[in-house]
């Protein structure tokens, strides 16, 4: 589905040229939930971001993204356009600041249908409702605004909104910070089951290890802009190559048996 | 018989919140003895970081009593207060605001040892220099920079812990305390912890993170929108969590080696009606019983206490 082939990138700032991505390669097959994973700066935002075409003008990139076939690093922008939202959507960290403050969430979603979809006003709103439905708001939803919904039922939105032109493959950037452990796991719940059900391609970016374990096929870990490591969670767990991963699984584990002896 | 740290009996604290009234605590009641720990465990809006508050008398409460070290908080004078607050160390649970941010690093530190313990400036910023260490930070530039340019997030909660534990409090209380610590330091949070609680102190932790609770504390209230729920030996409960909600916590935490599981609880929102159980919303098994009338705390093994009228 993506293929990532020597991809790096550097932001430029006032102290030169600061390298984000060193030389990223990365399969991700149709139809599997993978995870990446990392510390705070370690890259994966700006992994993610480069996928969607999202970078700020500061950022430069070298290598290449194919996504089906095609190199979205050279896409015009009408190829963007019809590549956003219709072949891959992303799903922002914390939806609280991805949405209009000023229009209800049924309007939101339907403006969406209707540019991409090409479906009547009426239409594309019926299909927000559907929505909304599908992530587990109730459809009365559709007239409320993003300040009256709580956390976690603004990150349904979001994930609704994700859906709304039936992409066969969705990223999350962390998805779930600043949610509640059970929203959380209801959340992730629901991204696994619909991505699952449709066969669907995710991809999601996250700093929580055990997370990642606990809902994806693979999990990628970076460090210092790097991928150190790409298994299985079983193989992250049992056999980890890496120092970092080593590092990571052994801080994790500690925790857990000292409230937990074996 | 071993003098309590902290007593909190049937404490009520309630907001305005528009015309209606918010109740964060419900009459919760529980005891700390001197040197021992404990965990305050729940989600956002369960009510633990306002009894956190309200156990130091930094929010008042509509009913009930706190006696901490010894002392009847909300009945005593100003400089009664302040004498027994210096005695504690507190971690608030957003850093930036509980440092003073032009301070640099160092002072900020120094600065409880010259209030509560009457230090020279000198003799405080050597030992704040040393706590710091204990805690993580030792740069220079960092320790000379200014509390509000210099530090990353997870430096100024270490920041936090320092200026709380720098006096040798003989209670502390800790609100999420590794919330913004990467996971390979959080190990570390709670030896610098422990090490105090070998001293002497006692430790109130405030956390979402059962395994965490288990790891750093021998008991845990697991409170629910301002109810106690479930209450007893920390690894007893991450063991065996009897209430449906402790359960549902636990299974909604992720952890090594486990896989995602469909959520058990019901969506919707609390209670907010004062009688019948506040879980009842969202509780999987509710009978008739439980919206007429709360369930009562009851000890199911010793030491192991819980409300539910199904348990």
């Amino acid at each position: 589905m993506i293929h990532i082939q020597r991809l790096s990138v550097s932001y430029k700032t006032e102290r030169g040229q600061v390298p984000a991505l060193k030389n990223i390669n990365l399969s991700i097959p149709k139809g599997t939930a993978t995870a990446i994973v990392g510390e705070s700066g370690s890259g994966k935002s700006t992994l993610l971001h480069s996928i969607m075409r999202l970078l700020p003008p500061e950022a430069e990139l070298s290598g290449k993204i194919m996504f089906e076939g095609m190199d979205i690093t050279s896409m015009d922008d009408a190829a963007l356009r019809s590549f956003r939202w219709r072949k891959c959507s992303l799903v922002l960290q914390g939806a609280m600041s991805s949405f209009n403050p000023v229009l209800s969430i049924g309007k939101q979603i339907a403006e969406t249908v209707a540019y991409h979809l090409h479906l009547s006003s009426k239409g594309s709103y019926k299909r927000a409702e559907e929505l909304l439905e599908m992530v587990g708001l109730p459809t009365f939803f559709s007239k409320r605004f993003p300040h009256e919904l709580s956390g976690g039922q603004k990150q349904r939105a979001a994930i609704a909104m994700a859906l709304a032109c039936s992409p066969p493959c969705i990223l999350a950037d962390e998805p779930t910070t600043a949610l509640d452990v059970i929203t959380q796991a209801e959340i992730v719940w629901l991204l696994k089951e619909i991505t699952r059900k449709n066969n669907m391609t995710l991809c999601m970016v996250t700093h929580d290890l055990p997370l990642a374990l606990s809902v994806c096929d693979r999990v990628a870990v970076m460090h210092r802009g790097e991928i150190v490591e790409i298994q299985t969670p079983s193989g992250i767990l049992n056999n980890p190559t890496h120092p970092h991963t080593k590092k990571l699984v052994e801080s994790i584990r500690s925790i857990e048996e000292r409230g937990n002896p074996k | 018989m071993r003098q309590n740290a902290l007593e909190v009996s049937e404490l009520w604290v309630s907001f305005e919140k528009g015309s209606k009234a918010f109740h964060a605590l419900r009459g919760i009641s529980f005891s700390l003895e001197k040197g021992q720990t404990l965990s305050l465990v729940g989600e956002s809006g369960s009510g633990k970081t306002t009894a956190t508050r309200a156990s130091l008398g930094l929010i008042a409460p509509t009913k009930g009593k706190v006696t901490l070290l010894g002392v009847d908080i909300n009945n005593c004078s100003k400089d009664k207060l302040i004498e027994t607050r210096r005695r504690c160390g507190y971690i608030s649970q957003n850093p930036y605001d509980s440092i003073p941010p032009t301070l640099t690093t160092l002072d900020a530190v120094a600065e409880p040892l010259v209030i509560c313990k009457g230090l020279n400036k000198k003799t405080a910023r050597e030992r704040a220099k040393e706590m710091l260490s204990v805690c993580g930070i030792v740069d220079e530039v960092v320790l000379n920079g200014r509390v509000k340019f210099s530090l990353s997030g997870g430096q100024k909660q270490r920041v936090a812990l320092a200026r709380a534990l720098v006096t040798d409090p003989e209670i502390i209380f800790a609100d999420e305390p590794t919330s913004m610590q990467d996971a390979s330091n959080r190990g570390d949070i709670l030896d610098i912890l422990q090490e105090y609680v070998k001293k002497g102190s006692s430790l109130v932790l405030t956390t979402h993170d059962l395994y965490l609770a288990a790891a750093a504390t021998e008991h845990s209230i697991i409170l629910f929108h301002g109810k106690i729920m479930e209450a007893g030996p920390s690894k007893e409960i991450l063991k065996k969590p009897l209430h449906f909600y402790t359960k549902a916590l636990l299974d909604a935490l992720p952890g090594l080696g486990k896989k995602i599981k469909k959520p058990s609880l019901k969506q919707g929102e609390p209670e907010y009606r004062l009688s019948g159980c506040p879980f009842l919303t969202r509780c999987p098994r509710g009978i008739d019983k439980c919206s007429k009338t709360c369930p009562p705390i009851k000890e199911v093994s010793p030491g192991h206490f819980v409300a539910c009228w199904l348990l």
